[in-house]
């Protein structure tokens, strides 16, 4: 378990993931929400997807992979797979 | 030095009047380094300064030459990659002409074929410029 969110709830986590998402994807907060698309919200094109990785290790300390975004579809994806990778 | 100006053809597909490397010096999986003379005659010349363009493209090419330089230590063949994105640019100072720069390059994160590497020049210890760079490979 990843122990900078030892202490941390995996809504507290979501939270802080809105913030940073909507920070530097200039993205309304209200929008992110677990049942919309993460790649059209963002308007993420392919490097995008790199900023994304690397504010996800910056933020979150966690390593995500290529692999990974070919499961995601919706934000409640993209917390599922926080969810796993910090085995909250 | 691990390539020098004869060979660095044989590791990238830049060609004169667009080779902006001499050498490359070292590279593992986590640093690259080149060096490079300015030329009174590069095309990336203007009044007598090398512009921000060319040590950007020195970045990538340096960039081109130690992944080109891995691949060949693996037995590859060297792949062709683009620029996608330059991102947090800052420009300290240019070189004058008759100035060698030296360039280190370190990949930071890779997601399928794009490469995400931090760029800086120096010439005479003093730094020039430094950015990230998206490169896209084929």
């Amino acid at each position: 378990m990843n122990e900078t969110f030892v202490t941390m709830g995996l809504e507290d986590i979501i939270e802080d993931t809105r913030d940073f998402l909507s920070e530097e994807f200039e993205v309304d907060r209200d929008l992110i929400l677990p049942e919309n698309s993460l790649k059209d919200t963002l308007d993420l094109d392919s490097l995008d997807y790199v900023d994304l990785v690397v504010l996800i290790e910056e933020n979150l300390n966690i390593k995500v992979t290529g692999e990974d975004f070919k499961e995601i579809e919706t934000f409640g994806d993209f917390y599922a797979l926080i969810q796993k990778k910090l085995s909250l | 030095m691990i390539i020098t100006k004869e060979n660095i053809t044989n590791f990238i597909p830049h060609r004169a009047p667009f080779l902006m490397i001499d050498n490359l010096i070292f590279a593992d999986a986590e640093r690259f380094e080149s060096d490079f003379f300015i030329e009174e005659n590069n095309v990336l010349v203007r009044s007598g300064y090398f512009e921000e363009s060319g040590l950007i493209e020195n970045i990538a090419q340096t960039c081109a030459a130690g992944f080109g330089f891995l691949d060949h230590g693996n037995g590859a063949e060297p792949k062709i990659g683009f620029i996608g994105a330059v991102t947090k640019l800052e420009v300290f100072e240019l070189p004058a002409i008759h100035s060698k720069i030296n360039t280190i390059v370190t990949p930071t994160y890779q997601l399928g074929n794009i490469f995400l590497v931090k760029g800086e020049n120096y010439c005479n210890g003093r730094k020039l410029l430094e950015c990230e760079i998206k490169i896209v490979v084929t």
